[in-house]
């Protein structure tokens, strides 16, 4: 089965997306976090400002996967910036759903998204992937990726809502 | 000396920016990596779509630094998306010049961005700091910040435009 087509999310797409989303949360054991709402990611994408850019893969209704779904897989995109080289294209999701695996379609989500970065002169795509994820790992370090974290020692830190709204009200 | 204010960063700075830029990343060790131009800065900051936003701290004319800068501190950040939660601030580049340290510059850019992601509705604040950079991690950690990679594991990748270009290619 190699019948499938890579386009643009649309505003139609929400509702699929937001399942891959949840689907690839349950991967990475951490479904119960996606508060996420079919609202949101309407207004956050398909507004006038998008937040993200979504590529999504379809196949055929009569190739449809076993619980009735044509969109089976997806990646989540947005523009980044380094202060070092200027525009980067970062990937947030990629995902394919599991009966859909091995027939390229990663490779091909991963194609267009790099034809996209070097179209809007992107110096280079980002992302971060689990240190458990082997598999993950393999296949981007087959297409040329490194591991910035032990390159360069980056660490990725967060200050959530709750301490962001202490540090707004702090006086000084 | 706490004459200082903070504002949003005008086309007029991106002659700052870069120069700010650039001693940050002396600090980090890779100031031969800027390859940015202010043309660049200029653009992809202040077109129809910014691909990025600064906050600058200015002190008056009177009290700039000792090779005569005015523009003596900035924060470069953008939105990014996170699938879970939806909006989040992305903090890039934060720095002080080193002789305006200790007056408050730092803890109040912090608080206007910390401001900015509320009014913006983020969820969260995000940041990437060197695991040598232990005066940074404590700056953050007073404040509430946890160490993602420790915490979940993460770790940060990169496919550069060479294998951008491959990959396109084939």
């Amino acid at each position: 089965m190699s019948n499938f087509i890579l386009r643009k999310a649309e505003p139609k797409d929400v509702s699929d997306i937001l399942r891959l989303i949840k689907e690839l949360a349950k991967f990475e054991k951490m479904e119960e976090q996606v508060i996420l709402t079919e609202k949101e990611l309407l207004e956050d994408g398909f507004g006038d400002h998008p937040f993200y850019h979504c590529v999504v893969a379809e196949v055929p209704e009569d190739k449809q996967s076993s619980d009735g779904y044509t969109v089976v897989g997806f990646a989540m995109y947005y523009f980044t910036y380094d202060p070092w080289i200027g525009k980067l294209l970062y990937l947030e999701d990629f995902y394919v759903m599991k009966e859909f695996r091995g027939y390229g379609i990663g490779s091909d989500i991963l194609k267009v998204l790099s034809e996209t970065a070097v179209k809007t002169r992107c110096s280079s795509m980002h992302f971060i992937v689990a240190e458990w994820n082997k598999s993950s790992i393999e296949f981007y370090k087959r297409r040329g990726a490194s591991d910035l974290s032990d390159e360069e020692g980056w660490r990725l830190y967060a200050i959530d809502k709750d301490d962001l709204l202490k540090i707004s009200a702090k006086k000084l």
